[in-house]
């Protein structure tokens, strides 16, 4: 490879990217607007379960003691109230307790309790109020709970430090701004294919490995970049910046293989747009365990951006350190190479 | 063959079944221009494309200023340029930076873009972006970035195809240019008028292969056949045309004949064309 001539070859496509507005547009409003969801998405995580009560014959004791265990009960002067108070999402749940409760407990006569819920609200936060009541009642008797509870955290205790929804996100449009480039990458080279432009390169002292050379610095560093500056304007390099770091890195050089993929396949801008899509929507896939993680499942990890995903996360939210990650980095190193390699192979068939 | 600027030895190449080149062997001096004659699919650009190391042939070799193609494609990139069929610029980029971008690949730091501009007639368009620019103009910046090193060798393949008289004759004074300052021209095309006013010696190419390779004139001596053209006036004013051949013991008594015979209007010689050699040759046209 001849530096000088990569260099000129960089330069030349810096140019050609500078003049295509759509690319300009679509990259500056990728990195924008994902900062801008990322700085309305709530900072924090609430965890205080928000209850309604109704207490016509005052509230019970029991409930005052309850109140900074993460429970938040407001008293309602009203039933109707209450119910609006529900419906409008003010509270998980509304309790209204008849006017005789504590007569009726202690006479040991079972009092009727109206619940109100949501129409949304899920069924696991229906059964787990339904037993908070049934708690609170028995232990309003005065009777302790027939069992000990011995809990135990396995791993870090996130209990008042949740991780918030926009950090959940930061590995999703890290992802994105990544795959995004792709697109920009492949459609520059089917271009210079399509066009005849390289014929032109190729018969001056410019050789394919220079052009390759070119084209993957330029990939790699517009999406490394970007996502780069990206998680730095969020605050995603604040713990374990390496692994960020050698992970968006290696995850540059991946997408940069797939470009070289599809810009054998494409033959203008539209052509790859069309074609890249669908595999930009099945490299997304692995962004979305980290917002539903229930969602994981094995063949996940066939997707290679999985193993980038991961590794941002890990470190970003919950800061994991190279012990934690290395073998993410290992597979996405390994991946990387191999998108690269067969690419650059692939690609050079297309244009002899 | 010292002195020679382009050898090909048996350049064999095929897409697929079809033969292409078919074992072609000729050299082409230093400073000379030669002009590669034949009808679409001849196997012209095939043979360019070999020549500069775009192709690997299949077999034989090719030498440009004595070193091979295949072996020392960066020191032979460095001496030539190359002219391509269709029009393959940069188009977002004007037409300075088109031919900057170049220089610097040739490293040639000093390289005066508006001079070379000038040359090709696209001063006060340096600026333009080339999309905007007509397809004459585009290909004198294309013959314009193929001498950005000041080649030893230019490759020009069909450089005025498909343009006006203005933009095809302006090229065509480039190439004469580039003559005069010492570089050899591989020229293709499939104009025999331009071949014959440009080239030292021409090439027939068809079917893959060399079918005949020498000068114009020589070609039309051997192969064309000379004679005059008369037209006569007939009974009611009408029109009728004559020809005696030349070169034939019979023409002196013909011409007396003519004279003495016939009301002559208008006379003139006609000289074979390399068309009428091309289809003399092959039994086919150049154009098709």
């Amino acid at each position: 490879m001849n530096p000088r001539i990569i260099a000129t070859l960089v330069r030349k496509d810096v140019a050609l990217f500078s003049r295509n507005k759509f690319f300009v547009v679509l990259t500056t409003l990728g990195l924008v607007a994902y900062m801008v969801i990322y700085f309305v998405m709530p900072a924090s995580v609430d965890e205080t379960l928000e209850l309604g009560l109704y207490a016509p014959g005052g509230a019970p004791p029991i409930l005052e003691d309850v109140q900074d265990q993460g429970l938040k009960i407001e008293e309602i002067d009203s039933e109707e109230t209450l119910r609006k108070a529900v419906v409008e999402g003010r509270h998980v749940a509304g309790i209204a307790l008849p006017v005789d409760f504590m007569d009726q407990i202690n006479t040991g006569t079972r009092p009727t309790v109206a619940v109100y819920f949501a129409a949304d609200t899920a069924e696991e936060v229906r059964t787990a109020v339904r037993s908070l009541i049934e708690e609170l009642a028995y232990l309003q008797t005065g009777q302790p709970l027939p069992v000990d509870i011995s809990p135990e955290i396995v791993g870090v205790d996130m209990a008042g430090s949740q991780i918030p929804p926009r950090d959940r996100l930061r590995p999703v449009f890290a992802v994105l701004l990544l795959i995004t480039e792709t697109l920009f990458l492949a459609t520059l080279i089917s271009e210079e294919i399509e066009r005849r432009t390289i014929q032109a390169l190729l018969v001056t002292p410019a050789k394919v490995r220079d052009f390759l050379g070119a084209k993957g610095f330029v990939g790699v560093s517009l999406a490394f970049g970007e996502a780069l500056l990206f998680m730095a304007i969020v605050g995603g390099l604040a713990t374990q910046p390496l692994p960020i770091i050698i992970a968006l890195l290696l995850g540059a050089v991946l997408v940069t293989g797939i470009s070289f993929f599809l810009a054998t396949v494409g033959r203008e801008m539209m052509s790859v747009m069309a074609w890249g899509i669908p595999v930009v929507v099945v490299l997304v896939i692995p962004a979305f365990t980290v917002l539903f993680p229930g969602a994981l499942t094995g063949w996940i990890k066939v997707i290679p951006t999985y193993y980038l995903v991961d590794t941002v996360n890990q470190a970003a939210n919950f800061g994991g350190g190279w012990g934690d990650v290395w073998l993410n980095l290992l597979a996405l190193l390994g991946f990387g190479v191999a998108f690269f390699w067969l690419g650059s192979l692939v690609l050079v068939r297309r244009f002899r | 063959m010292a002195g020679d600027a382009i050898v090909a030895e048996e350049l064999f190449y095929m897409y697929g079944d079809l033969v292409a080149v078919d074992h072609i062997s000729f050299s082409v001096g230093a400073g000379e221009v030669v002009g590669f004659l034949g009808p679409n699919g001849a196997g012209k650009t095939t043979t360019v494309k070999m020549l500069t190391g775009q192709l690997k042939p299949r077999s034989g070799r090719a030498l440009l200023l004595g070193m091979d193609v295949s072996r020392d494609a960066v020191k032979i990139h460095q001496e030539i340029g190359v002219c391509f069929e269709t029009a393959n610029l940069y188009e977002q980029m004007n037409a300075e930076d088109n031919l900057k971008l170049f220089a610097r690949l040739f490293n040639m730091p000093q390289f005066d873009a508006p001079a070379l501009l000038k040359r090709v007639g696209l001063a006060g368009r340096e600026k333009d972006r080339v999309e905007g620019y007509s397809k004459g103009m585009k290909q004198r910046l294309m013959v314009a970035r193929s001498m950005v090193n000041h080649p030893k060798i230019l490759f020009l393949d069909e450089p005025t195809a498909g343009l006006d008289p203005t933009s095809a004759e302006s090229i065509r004074s480039i190439i004469l240019e580039e003559r005069q300052r010492g570089a050899t021209v591989f020229l293709t095309t499939h104009d025999m008028w331009e071949a014959d006013k440009l080239s030292d010696r021409v090439a027939f190419m068809s079917q893959g292969k060399i079918v005949a390779f020498d000068t114009p004139h020589n070609l039309k001596q051997q192969y064309g056949r000379r004679a005059l053209k008369a037209s006569v006036v007939k009974e009611g004013q009408r029109l009728e045309d004559r020809e005696i051949p030349l070169d034939s013991p019979q023409t002196p008594g013909a011409l007396q004949q003519l004279f003495a015979n016939e009301k002559v209007v208008t006379i003139h010689s006609e000289e074979a064309t390399l068309e009428d050699i091309f289809i003399k040759i092959t039994g086919r046209g150049l154009v098709g």
